[in-house]
């Protein structure tokens, strides 16, 4: 192509006038030839829009002879009835104001009706005294680009498409997990009679469904069961045990209360559920209350399976918490120990059980300052002899101020004698 | 978060991974997907040094079962080596130190 380039033509072994005169002939012939069969449309309108001269490309493109259009045709005649408003409330000012116009995007008429987009670039020629003599247009082929342009506006508009579908599956998913989250918790605790009942979950992600759990229900006409407890992981399979996990409790209670017992039940089916490559488990403590509604006192005993003790908050400000070492996890061994404890709630007094996602929060950057265990006895034993709802709400409270040192779900779950007769059948009528 | 790296060596006692790094919900698969390569006969015994771990949460210990589990299914032993402070004590309280043997350092667990 580069005749400036020094390597020999092979089929042209003399170098010389001879191979000059035959590029020449290649290169080019006339300027007429080069006006006629150039790439682009040519055409010189006079003042008037009348055509004076077009070439031999743009006839081809329009389908017409030269005697049809020269002196014949305007050059807004050649253009489609959009192409030719467009020329006379943009091209035509825009020419008269600066003499000039660049990629004007028109379409042409084609023989047969159809049409042609072409890029219009134009120029005014003045005579010596300034005055307007004719105007000199170029008219690029644009199909290619044309059809490039709105494969573009396609793809965006698919892209636009595939966004609004994504925000829409993303809500119905949030609306779905959210339902399912509300299946995974009660969604209020029975009323106890004679103890206030509290209950609070954080959820550390709204995409994540929570592997914490808890709830109440009654035994029979006096006891009631409770448990609180964390499974292993996050997200659907973290979800899916735990709604095993809560039903499974449920049942098991239902048949036999006895908190050691109802762990194990879990235990056999956790461990049968899940084993191998996958093993899935939880903590849990599970427990009975057994209010005496003559000295408004109550019994509580339960079971912990790897589970972070429960506090004892007493009312005259000492703060427990109630050991349950040694006790495993739930799941992980087909004959596992579980550690039992009782303990008695007097007026006044409360009982605490939360997931360690309060104690394990970050308190500061490095990840091994944690709120603690000592931290939180502290906080509730500030708080000895407030009701239970006031100390979830108080704890509820810390949750938002651990703010984003608090990175796992934590759920709270607390139990208290009431300081004076609660009302309710069993302290109404304590014979 | 840094990364979870792993070396496996060989000692009388049976194959010794080394995890450094994060054992946590982002990297935990990972232990999961060493645990078929390793070469451990029945007898022996895997032991996981954890002296590189730097933080270990609820999916690492899951993990860590998981070894466990296909310690036993080969029919071979498990222990634990220098776990940190803090995962000794969370294994303390979801009594995981009765399940896994647990040594100071993977030179005492690889005493024969």
């Amino acid at each position: 192509m580069c005749r400036t380039g020094h390597r020999p033509d092979p089929h042209e072994p003399e170098r010389g006038d001879t191979s000059d005169t035959a590029f020449a002939a290649l290169l080019e012939d006339s300027a007429e030839e080069l006006y006629e069969s150039a790439p682009c449309g040519y055409l010189s309108t006079l003042m008037d829009g009348t055509v004076a001269k077009v070439n031999t490309t743009l006839l081809n493109w329009l389908g017409l002879e030269r005697t049809a259009v020269v002196g014949r045709k305007r050059f807004t005649d050649l253009l489609t009835v959009g192409g030719r408003l467009y020329h006379e409330t943009h091209l035509s000012p825009l020419l008269r104001m600066h003499g000039e116009i660049n990629g004007i995007a028109l379409e042409i008429r084609r023989p047969g009706g159809g049409r042609m987009p072409v890029l219009v670039s134009g120029a005014v020629k003045y005579g010596s005294t300034g005055e307007p003599l004719l105007t000199r247009l170029t008219v690029f082929d644009a199909r290619e680009r044309r059809a490039y342009e709105e494969e573009l506006l396609r793809s965006r508009k698919a892209a636009e498409e595939s966004a609004r579908q994504a925000r829409a599956d993303r809500a119905r998913l949030q609306d779905a997990l959210a339902v399912l989250q509300q299946s995974l918790l009660p969604a209020t605790l029975p009323p106890v009679p004679g103890v206030d009942t509290a209950a609070h979950y954080h959820t550390a992600s709204p995409d994540r469904l929570g592997g914490d759990f808890y709830d109440v229900f009654p035994l029979d006409g006096t006891r009631f069961a409770f448990f609180l407890g964390d499974v292993c992981g996050k997200g659907p399979q973290a979800a899916a045990l735990t709604s095993l996990t809560r039903y499974t409790l449920r049942a098991a209670a239902l048949h036999d209360p006895d908190p050691v017992s109802a762990l194990s039940t879990l235990n056999t089916v956790l461990h049968e559920r899940y084993t191998g490559g996958d093993p899935r488990y939880c903590t849990a403590i599970f427990g009975v209350l057994d209010p005496d509604p003559v000295t408004g006192r109550v019994a509580v005993r339960l079971a912990s399976g790897g589970h972070p003790p429960a506090l004892v908050v007493r009312a005259d400000g000492q703060a427990d918490f109630l050991a349950t070492p040694g006790g495993l996890l739930v799941g992980v061994l087909p004959d596992p120990h579980f550690t039992a404890a009782a303990t008695t709630l007097g007026p006044g007094d409360n009982l605490l059980l939360y997931t360690d996602g309060l104690t394990e929060a970050r308190t500061g950057e490095d990840r091994t300052a944690l709120y603690g265990d000592q931290a939180l006895r502290d906080f509730c034993a500030h708080r000895a002899g407030e009701p239970a709802p006031a100390l979830v709400l108080a704890l509820t409270g810390l949750l938002d101020e651990l703010g984003e040192g608090l990175d796992d779900d934590t759920a709270l779950l607390a139990f208290g004698v009431p300081t004076r007769p609660a009302p309710g059948p069993a302290t109404k009528n304590p014979s | 978060m840094s990364p979870l790296n792993f070396i496996t060596r060989t000692a009388p006692t049976g194959p010794v991974l080394e995890i450094a790094g994060d054992l946590d919900y982002a990297h935990a698969p990972q232990l999961h997907a060493q645990l078929p390569g390793l070469d451990l006969r029945p007898g022996q015994r895997l032991v996981i040094d954890l002296a590189g771990m730097e933080f270990c949460d609820s999916t690492g210990i899951t993990a860590l079962l998981a070894a466990r589990n296909h310690a036993h299914a080969a029919r071979a032993d498990i222990a634990l080596a220098a776990v940190p402070a803090h995962t000794l004590r969370v294994l303390r309280v979801v009594g995981l130190d009765q399940v896994f043997a647990i040594h100071p350092d993977s030179g005492a667990a690889t005493r024969p």
